[in-house]
C-alpha cells in the first residue's frame, strides 16, 4: 500500500489529485486533508470509503500538521507521498494591498509547504523514501501584475522545493514543483468571459488545462519510477511559457 | 540495563546502516568525534538522520540543535543519552 496525503482537497485541483490517485492504483490509500470537510470531499470519501479518508488540517499551523500526521501515521503507520496542493488567491495591486492579504496568502501558499514537508520528512527519513510534490504556479514564473503576494509565494514553493531536494536526497525523498497555468478551477470561477478569452488566446493549446490533467503530472512526480528526479520544476501550462 | 560495550556496537551499527557509511563499525572509535576534524565525516544531513534513528530506536527526543550538538559528539555521548533514557 502507498499512503498518500493531499492537502487543500476541499478545491477542484485538491480533489482532482486525490481522484487520481485513488482511481489510478488499488494499491493507493489517500487522505484528504481539509481545513473542513465540504460535501465534495464528503462525497468523495463516501465513494471509495476503503481506500480515502479525510483528516483536518491547518496547512498554516504547525500543531494542526502534528495532529494529522499523528492521524495518519496511528491509521497507517506509513505516508509515502505528500502533496502540498492548498493555496489561495488574493490579488491586487501592490499599492493597495492589505498586509493581511500579503500575509494570508504567504500564510497559506509558502509557510503551509514549510510545516507541511517540515512534518512528514521525520517519518519519511526514518524509512529513507518518501514523495514530496509541491503545486506551485506559472505566476511564480510569470510574475503577473497584481500577484505580487502570490507569485512571491509560488517563487518561494520553488526555492523551497529545490533547497529540500537537495537536503533529502540520498535519504532517498523527492521533492518536486509543479506549475500549473490556467486550469479550469474555482480560482478561475471569478474571470468573466473576457478575461477567460484573453488566457485563453496566451495559451499555445487554445485552451484552459483540465484539473485532471495537473492530477497526472502529480501522479507522476509521486511514482515509484520517478526515482531519480528531485528538484525539478514542471509546468503543466499547454506551453505559455 | 543493556552491557555498554554492546549498546556501543549498535549504535556504530546504527551509524552504519543508517548513514550508509563506507566504512565498518568496529572502525569507529568510541570517542572518535562524529562531526569536524579527526571525526568520521558526518554532516548536517546525517545529523537529521540520526536524530530521527535515535528517536526511532531508542526513543531519544532531541529538541533543539543545542541538545543535538550535545547528544552527537561520539558514540561514547550517544550510548550516555541512551543510558540516561533507560
Amino acid at each position: 500500500m502507498r499512503v498518500i496525503l493531499v492537502t487543500g482537497a476541499n478545491g477542484g485541483l485538491g480533489q482532482a489529485i486525490a481522484r487520481d490517485f485513488i482511481r489510478e492504483d488499488s494499491g493507493n490509500f489517500v487522505w484528504l486533508g481539509v481545513h473542513k470537510a465540504t460535501d465534495k470531499a464528503t462525497a468523495l470519501v463516501s465513494e471509495f470509503p476503503e481506500r480515502s479518508a479525510i483528516v483536518e488540517l491547518n496547512v498554516s499551523d504547525p500543531i494542526s500538521w502534528q495532529m494529522a500526521l499523528k492521524t495518519i501515521l496511528t491509521r497507517h503507520d506509513q505516508l509515502d507521498v505528500l502533496v502540498n496542493n492548498a493555496g489561495r488567491h488574493r490579488d491586487g495591486l501592490l499599492a493597495n494591498l492589505d498586509s493581511s492579504a500579503w500575509d494570508d496568502v504567504l500564510s497559506t501558499n509558502l509557510d503551509g509547504v514549510f510545516h507541511g514537508c517540515r512534518a512528514v520528512l521525520p517519518s519519511m527519513i526514518s524509512r529513507r523514501q518518501g514523495r514530496i510534490v509541491n503545486i506551485s504556479s506559472l505566476s511564480a514564473l510569470l510574475a503577473p501584475a497584481g500577484q505580487t503576494n502570490y507569485a512571491a509565494a509560488k517563487a518561494g514553493v520553488i526555492a523551497l522545493t529545490q533547497s529540500l531536494a537537495k537536503e533529502v536526497a540520498r535519504i532517498g525523498i523527492t521533492v518536486n514543483a509543479i506549475c500549473p497555468g490556467y486550469i479550469e478551477t474555482e480560482a478561475l470561477s471569478s474571470w468573466g468571459e473576457s478575461e477567460k478569452t484573453a488566457a485563453v488566446a496566451r495559451v499555445p493549446m487554445r485552451r484552459l488545462g483540465r484539473p485532471d490533467e495537473v492530477a497526472s503530472a502529480v501522479r507522476f512526480l509521486a511514482c515509484r519510477e520517478a526515482s531519480y528526479i528531485t528538484g525539478s520544476v514542471l509546468k503543466v501550462d499547454g506551453g505559455i511559457l | 540495563m543493556e552491557d555498554v560495550t554492546l549498546l556501543k556496537n549498535r549504535i556504530k551499527k546504527m551509524l552504519v546502516d543508517n548513514l550508509m557509511l563506507q566504512l565498518k563499525p568496529e572502525e569507529i572509535g568510541d570517542d572518535q568525534p562524529l562531526f569536524g576534524p579527526g571525526s568520521i565525516g558526518l554532516d548536517s544531513v546525517d545529523a537529521l538522520q540520526l536524530v530521527v534513528a535515535l528517536d526511532k530506536n531508542y526513543g531519544i527526543k532531541i529538541p533543539d540543535p543545542a541538545a543535538a550538538k550535545e547528544v552527537l559528539q561520539s558514540v561514547n555521548t550517544i550510548a550516555a543519552a541512551v543510558q540516561r533514557k533507560t
